[in-house]
């Protein structure tokens, strides 16, 4: 499967790029098997994202899916965003090739590991 | 959108003058080169001709010529030919570790059902050693197989060396090593001559000649036998089976006959050109490496890993403004490694993801070459900017340049 239009869009102009000086959570994760790692910073007040931005490193998916959540996360509750699932996001990109999936769920539990940085933020995880 | 076409080691384009050539051959004169008839033998003619003209361009005989569908057919012929063949005499094999995956993988294979192989390595310039060659040898070894030149970073291999080493241990005596080498990528890049080279083997593919896809030749010295991988025809001289792709070989053989004419001039063209990039793309983007011996390479290639980048996301961004290229990087490739050709010049992880290979034709222009010195630059500055690697890098930058 080739990469969709708003895949490639997202790559090319990617959204929320960069890292936040005083953010309230983030996280860093590597996907052991490939080496492709994913920056997240935000700005939380009174339990709603005021601000994301990401950083990554790795093939075109992760760069896309960096891009795509922290697109997303803005005005978001921290509690929604900890339900956003895999899907969503891949949804949001309009679909990812299978093999490339994994980019999915690295943003995905980046987001956890920086929400769970947050006394506030549910596991869900578990 | 301007297209600008810099992936010439993957394929090129069909030369029209190639077109040309073939195209009565998929019209009215569709024979069987094997069929006795008038059909048949003005197939038959024309496959002689081809065969001629694509052993001119490597200075062997007609008959030593075995045509099949490509580089990989002949890769495997020529290695699985005579480890077969030679399994009474011994099962070792020398190979270095940057071949193409045509020759790594038949390795592999033979290695899985009992053969042994030593895989040489390259160093950081990407070149086998002679000494590590002779190191290699044992009694038992049948078979070296060691490229021309290598497909990602274009380095040129010391075959002719390999040949005078293989003919010293001949001259002692020894009657069952052979040379085999893969110039798939050289031949029309580079002059290839065959008993210069004192190779046994040789592996070409069209459609790196501006001919079609479907077409190669295995060159078999007079005198080696090997065991044929297809049977149930008695086509080229019984060592592969099946009607030969008369349309395909006579286009392989007007490009071999147009490379072989034409090889000082497009030689001259692509290293001008390609200098001119690479001067072009020092001079504008920092933090890139090199990938292989710049002096003794293919003309056409330059290969560049770019620091703090994965290959693919580059790829993406410069086909999303018409350029052409490819990468090492893992992604592409489907697998979790990247290139073991750049990891074999001793390059980290990193260096080898963000590999990129840009291989220039004897149809790219100054103009090409001066649209992708304005593209590229930007597209590795906003990756960068995504990237935490280049954020720390940097961060790291200006506090040492604070604390100066």
């Amino acid at each position: 499967m080739p990469y969709s239009e708003t895949f490639k869009d997202h790559l090319a102009h990617p959204r929320n790029a960069g890292e936040l000086a005083d953010a309230d959570a983030s996280a860093e994760l590597t996907n052991p098997a490939c080496g492709d790692r994913l920056r997240l910073t935000l700005r939380i007040c009174d339990g709603r994202i005021t601000a994301a931005r990401f950083l990554a490193y790795g093939c075109p998916p992760t760069l896309a899916c960096g891009s795509a959540l922290a697109g997303m996360l803005e005005g978001v509750t921290t509690t929604e965003a900890a339900r956003i699932t895999r899907q969503q996001l891949t949804k949001l990109l309009d679909g990812l090739p299978a093999r490339k999936s994994h980019a999915a769920a690295l943003a995905i539990e980046t987001l956890h590991a920086a929400l769970r940085g947050r006394d506030s933020a549910p596991d869900s995880e578990g | 959108m301007r297209r600008v076409y810099l992936d010439n080691s993957a394929t090129t384009p069909v030369d029209p003058r190639v077109v040309e050539a073939m195209l009565p051959y998929l019209t009215e004169k569709f024979g069987n080169a094997s069929s006795v008839h008038f059909y048949g033998q003005e197939a038959r003619v024309a496959l002689d001709r081809a065969r001629r003209e694509v052993a001119a361009l490597i200075n062997a005989r007609p008959n030593e010529l075995v045509f099949l569908s490509g580089g990989t057919e002949a890769n495997n012929l020529a290695i699985r030919g005579i480890a077969e063949s030679a399994v009474e005499h011994g099962r070792h094999i020398i190979t270095s570790q940057i071949e193409h995956s045509a020759v790594r993988g038949v390795c592999d294979a033979l290695e899985k059902r009992g053969w042994e192989v030593t895989r040489l390595p390259v160093y950081g310039d990407g070149i086998v050693r002679l000494a590590d060659v002779r190191a290699a040898l044992r009694p038992d070894t049948v078979l070296i197989t060691v490229m021309l030149a290598n497909n990602e970073i274009g380095t040129i291999q010391p075959v002719a060396e390999i040949g005078a080493l293989v003919r010293e241990e001949r001259e002692r005596g020894r009657k069952y090593l052979w040379l085999h080498t893969d110039a798939v990528q050289a031949a029309g890049r580079m002059p290839v001559d065959v008993d210069a080279l004192g190779c046994d083997l040789l592996s070409l593919s069209a459609h790196k000649l501006h001919a079609p896809k479907g077409a190669g030749a295995l060159y078999v010295r007079r005198s080696v036998r090997l065991t044929p991988q297809s049977i149930g025809g008695h086509q080229e001289r019984e060592r592969r089976a099946g009607t030969e792709s008369v349309p395909l070989i006579v286009a392989f053989g007007r490009a071999a006959a147009l490379a072989r004419e034409e090889m000082p001039a497009r030689v001259e063209h692509l290293r001008r050109l390609r200098d001119q990039f690479e001067t072009g793309v020092e001079a504008r983007v920092a933090d890139i490496v090199f990938n292989g011996d710049r002096e003794t390479r293919l003309p056409h290639l330059s290969n560049i890993s770019f620091r703090y980048i994965e290959g693919e996301g580059l790829l993406i961004n410069l086909d999303m403004q018409g350029v052409a290229v490819s990468t090492g990087s893992a992604c592409s490739s489907g697998s979790l490694e990247p290139s073991p050709v750049i990891r074999a010049l001793g390059r980290d992880d990193e260096l080898a993801r963000g590999s990129i290979r840009f291989s220039l034709g004897k149809d790219t222009t100054a103009e090409d070459i001066a649209y992708v010195l304005e593209v590229l630059p930007r597209a590795v500055e906003n990756l960068r900017r995504l990237s935490p690697l280049y954020q720390k890098a940097t961060a790291g930058r200006s506090r040492e340049t604070t604390n100066v």
